[in-house]
């Protein structure tokens, strides 16, 4: 048994799964749309975002909205490649598991 | 989702897929502000008209659609401040704002730059109109929206066939069927998953 050997390990990890999740279904999300939907506290998605961010999965831009800065993440290109191989060799294994 | 660390299954990782993208939905905060806006001032106008070109002898009822350019402006700025608030953009969202903009665009054209005889306006308007309100049923995923196209192509094709009386109260009647009842329905749906946390 060769367990996630080809899972990619930046997104095998729960909260940056789940940030690239919901990155991938979206334009663009807001730092407190990404906290609301994976229930992380700001310290740690803090830390993962950084995380994609350099590794190129994800770009993060600064803007102000009222009168509060605001961050918002989209996917890259890389970013989406990468999780369509995270995808496929996911169900690959799935299938191995059968 | 405290331990971003922790080793998950094949299963984990799809449920974490599965539950993420569940959960992004498309936004519909803002639509129904434009459709009840639009709505009543589109049926205000066009009713005004039609009881102008009834009931008195002016000439130039249609004056009452300068009301009209006023009403881009609020609209665009209400977009624009309410866009610069959004936490996230999804592609529905993206589908639905530029199907309208294309649309104003196209009755800009319509109205303004072609030479199309007050009278005959309506039902182009009301075949116009009739896109942006299906594709946006379908991006919200919902039918009040679609129906109201559906009747907005049959309510063109009343007004081209019906005579001059009622080619007039099409867009009015339109205006209800397609705008108004579907926005007030959008907005509740939209305060019901507020209220739910979605």
């Amino acid at each position: 048994m060769t367990p996630f050997r080809e899972l990619d390990p930046l997104l095998h990890s729960q909260l940056r799964l789940a940030i690239m999740s919901v990155l991938i279904s979206v334009d663009s999300a807001g730092f407190s749309y990404l906290r609301e939907k994976t229930e992380a506290t700001a310290g740690n998605l803090s830390v993962q975002i950084g995380k994609l961010k350099d590794a190129g999965y994800i770009s993060v831009s600064k803007s102000f909205g009222e009168s509060y800065p605001q961050t918002m993440c989209s996917i890259t290109e890389l970013g989406r490649k990468k999780f369509a191989e995270y995808v496929a060799a996911l169900g690959d294994y799935l299938t191995m598991g059968d | 989702m405290e331990n971003e660390e922790k080793v998950m299954s094949g299963e984990e990782s799809l449920r974490v897929i599965t539950e993420m993208i569940n959960k992004t939905r498309v936004s519909i905060t803002q639509s129904s502000f434009h459709l009840l806006f639009w709505g009543w001032l589109i049926f205000a106008c066009s009713f005004s008209e039609f009881l102008l070109w009834k009931l008195t002898d002016w000439t130039n009822a249609w004056y009452v659609w300068l009301f009209v350019i006023p009403g881009v402006f609020v609209s665009l700025i209400y977009g624009f401040v309410k866009g610069k608030r959004e936490k996230v953009f999804t592609y529905g969202t993206s589908i639905y704002v530029w199907t309208w903009m294309a649309f104003l665009v196209s009755s800009v054209i319509l109205f303004i730059v072609f030479p199309v005889e007050t009278d005959s306006v309506s039902k182009y308007m009301l075949l116009i109109a009739a896109m942006p309100l299906f594709i946006s049923g379908v991006v919200l995923r919902f039918r009040p929206l679609i129906w109201g196209a559906g009747a907005f192509w049959i309510l063109a094709l009343v007004a081209h066939f019906g005579g001059e009386t009622v080619s007039g109260l099409a867009m009015p009647v339109a205006m209800i069927v397609g705008y108004l009842i579907p926005g007030y329905l959008l907005r509740k749906r939209a305060s019901h998953d507020t209220f739910q946390g979605a």
